[in-house]
């Protein structure tokens, strides 16, 4: 048999679950005492062992083989999780890693030897004084003895298992009923990694089934007896059955070439389009057939489009999963001691902005670990715990998500920036404070960097700023929060999807545009008797609100004569930014393909990019965050 | 002898709905109360088998009275009666310490299940 075509699905899974393995190895160094991390290593090290035997890749078979068994012994108990043995398991991962990815490359080096011998040892224990441990030591002569038999044995410790329950259809309040599910559960054991999470499951916004696990002696059996016992409750699985039912593998799955999704993609964008124009052509020509027609395609385009979109969804843990590792590996580099926490793994983002938004949290976590956490000293003279912590978190904020990077460090001085700025122009005289806003500019100007040295970690001013570009070219936004001795905040936000989205239409000096609906506000008359001014700027007194205005006739310098009177106005909101837009006229909403647009020369900076309207003439994008 | 029920709701149509619900089914209702102070200090007299409880009240909410009686008792079988639209107040009172919940309008072989369920 080829097996030569496997090698990509081999490459992509095995990374996949040494990523995972890197998670699980610094959640349980972390908390020894835990038992899910080391059955999750397990069982990803021994899927690796697996595929890689079934390619003939003998030597990372080899490894992952040692890796296991020593695995189990930790696993069973028979040998402790001491700090020597994680840097060996770490270790492991990254030989693993590496022969990983030279197998699937056609160059398999033989399996090294020393690290094998290494995990034997290990795997027999007592633990190995680390590196004094001669690899080639026998590994008999080292007596299994008294330390064996441990007072914690496998079968009667309690035991997470993942649940599946299924609420009745029909049934009212399915939230309501999944709470009397957990505070059920919640008598048996101890419940974790709830999914959805509880906020949505209050608010009714699921289908009926939820996941979660329960750390319990209980058999799976009478789990399902109890939980079963709850009213309007259909089903319960336990274990495997649930494990196989769970997550996006609500049914079976199979693997797809991305590029196909991205193809698929595109014709459906293209196919809205059509549909549009076709919508607005059976319109005017008022035949009932037609209409009928075009209505129905419209639905069936609309739903075809849900579910591409849908099957595009990924879940933003996917490129979370490799920051652990990161965080800790910064922590060991720069003598700090810094605790990392992932919130919201489960929000799921477009594949397409998913692969993006890596590289810019990889640079705000770096900064955040050297620039952000101070020294242990320092921060126990400044009365804080020794220990600092950076908290990486997801959450979905309308048509957006939003991912923070939090750091309690000592923040940002602005007066030290603000300094510097004046310094290399990027401030005016007339500026005495920098406020937030102002703070992430001058922070994003490229090659501004604050750190006296280039610590091979951060420092080179490449954070910010590549971090700035990657997020607009997204269509996203980057702001910060700090304060100084306190810590400080980095919020990407980004829209859910890039490919197609809903649009409100404006019109200005005889042009059409399009604003992307998930940062618009509300739309409201602008009435010249309520406009005030805030530094010397118009604004507008929106219930008691002032906000800004922009006239976006002004703007793209249209000659036409003013508009008199009352205007209708587009109220945009970025965070807790608000801009009002001023415009000729409002068109209505319209599904909007974004089409990829390399700014040409001269472009302002507004601009966000181009599309096609239904009428099938071109319209520009706006870019709400370069309107604020 | 019949398990003994006290009813809670500031409504008389209610009251007198679910006692008939309940009376026919078998069951003794010894008590009602029309406030949340009152469901308190009747469950304390009564010690009923269970505890049917509207969530809006005046004189303290149906939420805070399971709390109250949680904390005395609880083992306290308590049966929440919401209507539609307070899923949030349900989950609460769940967290409280209420064992199960119904939805007005109410269905009598509902209400029979549910206290089934709560009894059991």
């Amino acid at each position: 048999m080829d097996l030569s075509k496997y090698a990509a699905l081999f490459l992509a899974e095995s990374r996949e679950h040494l990523n995972a393995c890197n998670g699980s190895l610094v959640e349980w160094e972390r908390a020894p005492a835990s038992v899910e991390p080391v059955d999750r290593l397990f069982r990803a090290i021994h899927t690796i062992k697996g595929m890689a035997a079934t390619m003939g890749y003998t030597g990372v078979a080899q490894l992952a083989h040692s890796a296991e068994n020593l695995l189990d012994a930790l696993r069973h108990g028979r040998v402790t999780a001491t700090p020597s043995v994680f840097q060996l398991l770490f270790r492991a991962v990254d030989t693993l890693g590496g022969a990983v990815e030279g197998a699937a490359a056609g160059s398999e080096a033989e399996a090294d030897g020393g690290l094998i011998a290494e995990l034997d040892a290990a795997a027999i224990g007592p633990a190995p004084g680390a590196a004094e441990v001669p690899a080639g030591a026998e590994p008999r002569a080292v007596a299994p003895g008294p330390s064996e038999p441990r007072s914690r044995r496998a079968s009667d410790a309690p035991r997470s298992r993942p649940v599946q329950v299924t609420i009745r259809p029909g049934a009212v309040m399915r939230g309501a009923r999944a709470a009397l599910v957990l505070r059920r559960a919640e008598g048996l054991g101890v419940v974790s990694g709830l999914r959805p999470p509880a906020a949505q499951l209050e608010g009714d916004e699921f289908d009926g089934r939820f996941f979660f696990r329960l750390q319990t002696k209980l058999p799976d059996g009478e789990i399902a007896v109890a939980l079963g016992s709850v009213g309007e409750v259909e089903a319960v699985l336990v274990e495997e059955a649930a494990a196989e039912a769970d997550g996006e593998g609500r049914g079976r799955q199979i693997r797809v070439d991305l590029r196909r999704l991205d193809a698929l993609m595109k014709h459906v964008g293209e196919l809205v389009v059509a549909k549009n124009r076709l919508t607005a052509l059976s319109g005017e020509g008022g035949d009932p057939t037609l209409i009928e027609l075009s209505e129905r395609i419209a639905r069936l385009v609309s739903a075809m489009q849900t579910e591409v979109l849908a099957a595009r969804m990924t879940p933003v843990g996917e490129v979370f999963d490799r920051f652990p590792r990161l965080a800790r590996d910064l922590s060991r580099d720069l003598g700090k001691r810094i605790r990392f926490d992932m919130e919201g793994e489960e929000i799921e983002l477009d594949r397409s902005i998913l692969d993006e938004i890596g590289e810019p949290l990889l640079h705000l976590i770096r900064n955040a670990a050297d620039h952000g956490i101070e020294p242990p000293e320092q921060r126990i003279s400044a009365g804080k715990s020794a220990e600092g912590r950076i908290l990486l978190s997801a959450t979905r904020e309308r048509n957006t998500v939003a991912l923070r990077v939090v750091d309690d460090g000592r923040g940002i001085d602005r007066e030290r920036i603000l300094a510097k700025a004046r310094h290399e122009g990027a401030a005016g005289g007339d500026v005495d404070t920098l406020t937030d806003d102002l703070l992430v500019r001058v922070l994003a100007r490229p090659g501004f960097s604050t750190a006296k040295s280039v610590s091979g970690v951060s420092g080179r001013g490449v954070g910010v700023d590549v971090a700035m570009t990657r997020v607009r070219a997204l269509g996203g936004t980057l702001e910060v929060r700090s304060e100084l001795g306190r810590g400080s905040t980095f919020l990407i936000r980004v829209p859910l999807t890039l490919a197609i989205v809903r649009a409100l239409l404006a019109e200005a000096g005889g042009e059409r545009y399009a604003v992307p609906l998930a940062y618009v506000a509300e739309t409201v008359e602008f009435d010249r008797r309520a406009v005030t001014s805030i530094r010397d700027r118009e604004a507008l007194v929106v219930r008691d609100q002032v906000i800004p205005t922009v006239h976006l006739r002004d703007l793209v310098s249209a000659t036409s004569e003013a508009k008199s009177g009352r205007q209708p106005t587009v109220i945009l909101e970025v965070g807790e930014r608000r801009t009002a837009l001023v415009v000729d006229a409002l068109l209505g909403q319209q599904d909007i393909v974004v089409e990829p647009f390399d700014a040409p020369r001269g472009m302002p900076p507004f601009v966000g990019g181009a599309t096609i309207l239904a009428d099938g003439k071109p319209a520009l994008i706006l870019d709400a965050a370069a309107l604020l | 002898m019949n398990q003994t029920v006290l009813v809670c709701d500031d409504a008389i149509f209610m009251r007198t709905m679910i006692s008939d619900i309940l009376s026919q089914a078998g069951f003794e209702v010894v008590g009602e109360a029309e406030s949340g102070l009152q469901a308190v200090e009747k469950y304390r007299m009564l010690k009923p088998d269970l505890v049917t409880m509207d969530i809006v009240m005046p004189d303290m909410g149906g939420i805070e009275a399971v709390r109250e009686i949680c904390k005395n008792d609880p083992e306290a079988k308590i049966l929440m009666c919401s209507a539609m639209g307070q899923q949030a107040l349900v989950v609460e009172a769940i967290q409280a310490g209420a064992k199960d919940f119904v939805v007005k309008p109410f269905q009598p072989s509902r209400v029979l299940e549910a206290v089934q369920r709560v009894l059991a």
